[in-house]
């Protein structure tokens, strides 16, 4: 298993090449210019030229390119051409924000809506699928600034149960928690949806199987013929969507962190593109490509855990 | 004997260090939300967003400071400098330091030394945003350890404000930039009343109060300057008393609603953005000036000044902001009339009305004002077609010329000169070697604007960016809209100490006397 993993890691490389030239290369065909994002709009073209000198913008593309990648390669990715601190340092100070709110929404999502699927399924068009479903589908239609805004309003405004201000000192485990509740609900509310209707029509297909039937004429207890039986084989789509959504979590919660005033990957993404921060804009997707193969990878891995079939191919 | 009496020195004074450092530690934590996902660079020569000015303002003294709550030029103090002096004819400026002014984190006393690199530092632009600003330093020098001479090739507008505490006047400490370098861009070494203590990435700027601040130690021990980008979030955290001061949106509804939360005051200052339309007056349709004059008419500043809130906004009465040293309303503004405008591009050829391509952006503040005048314009006959892009390629595209009309708004030290310089002069039409942001092209008030420049007698300086402003409003280079003034909101608890009516740094100066009741 070890080895499948580093096989998947080592197969990510050419796909992380392609990716940084893609990078490299649309950041500098998008118009702007971050020497007039630093210097402000007094800036003469003078002293536009002198910075882009500095920062070895005036260097062909090439020239870039070859010392971008070598310098990536040995896990230099410069400084910010905006702010003047390291990328690295830049980002391991948010990944960590990142990475909690990520696995905390994905378990509140996980844990929400997979009993909720199980038993909307169950229940098939009777009154409890039809509330799940609607529920689902108030979480899929709210967007993270309405929904995020109502709940600062009402747990944190009206009944003052947690701050507004969701950015957390790391070294402190129960404010790291405390301020983790809203945003976590905020972005997993929309997994659990999303994945209470995955697990509803995986679990409606996996219970019409034969095995269910055969299961149930032999006298296995429904309980373990529910949980056992059909949720082990409704799981792929489920683990599917679930790798998915990570994945999506890890860049795309921006809104999530503006809402909430919590640092993150997406926020600094948003920045650095509005910046034109090509250094910055390069070493984040550098690290989020990673983490995207790393989430792909396990994901691939619990295929083989969850149906022995796919570790024999 | 001397030993001893050096140690108890040493001891006395690490002491009273060791007490102050204590005391700020214990003095509250005065928490400032800002509407900004970072700060850029710290170097204060680098200082050009919002966020940054606000913050090294806090951190920096200039040799003259603006008087606390002022941006009149005629109120200009001693910071750094105790007093001064210059030749008659204005070229060579002599500044007096104060003795015994502290860096922060104990790099030592002010010297001329500092002053000299500071200032050259400042007007180089490979280390500088504001090199422009001292084209005409001939030199810089140390007369001796506490004395700085400063001569001028030319004579200019205000030296004091070139050496105030804004923009490239700030001074930095030599052996912590030498000693940092590119690392002082984050972790500045100032003389101000606060030191940065660290950023957090996304979150925070933390500073601690400078014990031995020249002044005296602060009385507020902490600053939480927090980045919070979403309005909402920002208002909310305000309301909820996590934050004491708040930046705020210049408009009236925030204002009333601001206004409703309890212990509240809302400060609207100055300085004053001015809007203004320029007029690219070298190509069709504006290189008729006509059609100018038919876009000016169409324009009403009243209904402007109600959109944005009477109390955050004012209608602009010239091409220069008014408060501003050599401003004048006696301009002949063209007034609404929007069958003048018909009957002026009727005249010009376009009896049915004109379309034009404009490239604006996308920041909401800036493209509401837009679509409000472009629904004004759209009443007399003249439709914008506009194309919104993001707020960098905007600002890239203005200055490739693509934009026959451009929206502007902006506030720059409040000396005539700067603004005309920069907006009308011929030197800074964009395109040209030496751009800045004359998007209009017009260079017919030059001989005024550079006359006024080098001239030693204020009157006469007046006179001179009066009439350039007679002749830029009758060319119809640019039309004038609104000025919006700058707005934050404070808990009452919050004392500024001193009364809030401008800030050049763009938000609230900390001081030594600020403090929370």
């Amino acid at each position: 298993m070890f080895f499948f993993f580093v096989r998947r890691l080592l197969a990510a490389v050419p796909t992380l090449l392609a990716v940084l030239t893609l990078v490299f290369v649309i950041v500098r065909i998008v118009p702007g210019d971050p020497a007039l994002v630093i210097l402000g709009d007094q800036a003469t073209p003078e002293a536009a030229a002198a910075l882009r000198q500095r920062l070895g913008l005036d260097r062909p593309l090439w020239e870039q390119y070859v010392s971008f990648i070598g310098n990536a390669l040995t896990g230099d990715f410069g400084t910010s051409l905006v702010t003047g601190r390291p990328v690295l340092d830049e980002v391991a100070a948010v990944l960590p924000h990142t990475i909690d709110l990520t696995v905390a929404s994905m378990i509140f999502g996980v844990a929400t809506g997979v009993p909720l699927g199980i038993w909307a399924a169950l229940h098939r068009n009777r009154a409890v699928d039809v509330a799940a479903r609607i529920l689902s589908l108030f979480g899929l239609s709210f967007p993270v600034f309405v929904s995020g805004i109502f709940a600062l309003l009402l747990f944190s405004l009206h009944w003052r149960l947690f701050p507004v201000i969701g950015s957390a000192n790391l070294d402190d485990l129960p404010d790291r928690l405390h301020k983790l509740v809203l945003p976590t609900v905020t972005l997993g509310l929309i997994m659990a949806a999303y994945i209470t209707r995955v697990t509803r029509s995986a679990m409606l297909a996996s219970l019409s199987e034969d095995y269910i039937r055969t299961a149930r004429a032999k006298g296995v207890p429904w309980r373990r013929v529910v949980w056992v039986h059909g949720l082990r084989n409704a799981s792929l789509p489920i683990v599917t969507v679930v790798g998915l959504y990570v994945g999506i979590l890890l860049g795309n919660s921006v809104l999530t962190e503006i809402v909430f005033n919590r640092p993150g990957l997406g926020k600094i993404i948003v920045g650095a593109l509005n910046q034109r921060d090509y250094t910055m804009l390069q070493g984040l997707m550098v690290i989020y490509c990673f983490l995207i193969v790393v989430v792909n990878a396990v994901t691939d891995l619990l295929y083989g855990v969850l149906d022995p079939r796919v570790q024999a191919a | 004997m001397i030993k001893t009496l050096r140690a108890a020195l040493l001891g006395t004074a690490l002491a009273l260090a060791g007490t102050a450092t204590a005391a700020a530690q214990t003095a509250p934590t005065l928490r400032v939300g800002m509407a900004a996902q970072d700060v850029g660079r710290l170097d204060p020569h680098f200082a050009v967003s919002t966020i940054d000015r606000v913050v090294v303002a806090w951190m920096f003294n200039g040799l003259v400071r603006f008087k606390p709550g002022s941006i009149d030029p005629a109120q200009i103090e001693p910071d750094l400098a105790e007093r001064w002096e210059s030749s008659p004819d204005g070229r060579t400026w002599t500044f007096h330091l104060r003795r015994g002014v502290q860096f922060h984190g104990g790099f030592g006393e002010l010297t001329a030394d500092d002053v000299v690199f500071s200032l050259r530092k400042a007007g180089t632009a490979a280390t500088s945003a504001f090199s422009a600003d001292f084209r005409a330093f001939e030199a810089v020098e140390a007369v001796d350890p506490y004395t700085v001479r400063i001569r001028l090739r030319e004579n200019v507008p205000s030296l004091l404000g070139i050496v105030t505490n804004y923009s490239g006047g700030y001074i930095v400490s030599r052996r912590a930039v030498e000693q940092r370098g590119a690392d002082f861009v984050r972790s500045p070494i100032g003389t101000g009343p606060f030191a940065l203590e660290r950023v957090t990435p996304n979150q925070s700027a933390e500073l601690t109060a400078h014990a031995q601040y020249f002044r005296g130690a602060p009385q507020i021990g902490r600053i939480s300057y927090r980045f919070i980008p979403s309005d909402a979030s920002r208002d909310l955290a305000y309301q909820n008393r996590e934050l004491d001061v708040n930046y705020g949106r210049a408009d009236q509804t925030w204002i009333n609603r601001t206004r409703q939360v309890p212990n509240t005051t809302v400060d609207v200052f100055e300085p004053g953005e001015l809007a203004v339309l320029h007029l690219n007056t070298t190509t069709p349709p504006f290189n008729d000036i006509r059609v100018r004059q038919a876009l000016a008419h169409a324009v009403n500043r009243a209904e402007l000044v109600r959109y944005r809130g009477q109390d955050v906004a004012r209608e602009a009465q010239s091409v220069v902001p008014r408060g501003y040293l050599g401003f004048t309303a006696d301009v002949p503004l063209l007034q609404p009339d929007a069958a003048r405008t018909r009957q002026l591009l009727a005249e010009a050829g376009h009896p049915n009305g004109i379309t034009i391509r404009v490239i604006h952006t996308q920041l909401p503040e800036m493209l509401n004002m837009m679509q409000v005048v472009q629904q004004q314009l759209r009443r007399a006959g003249i439709t914008l077609d506009l194309q919104v892009v993001e707020h960098a390629t905007f600002h890239q595209q203005i200055r490739q010329d693509l934009s026959p009309l451009v929206y502007y708004s902006a506030a720059r030290f409040p000396v005539a000169d700067i603004y005309l310089t920069q907006f009308f002069h011929g030197r800074s039409i964009v395109g040209t070697p030496t751009a800045v942001t004359n998007f209009s092209h017009c260079n017919q008030a030059d001989r005024q604007i550079d006359a006024a420049r080098v001239s030693t007698d204020i009157n006469e300086q007046r006179r001179l960016w009066a009439e350039a402003q007679k002749i830029l409003v009758q060319n119809v280079c640019g039309v004038p809209l609104i000025e919006t003034l700058l707005v934050f909101a404070r808990r009452n608890n919050v004392d500024y100490g001193y009364e809030l009516n401008g800030s050049m740094s763009l938000g609230p100066l900390i001081t030594e006397q600020s403090r929370l009741r």
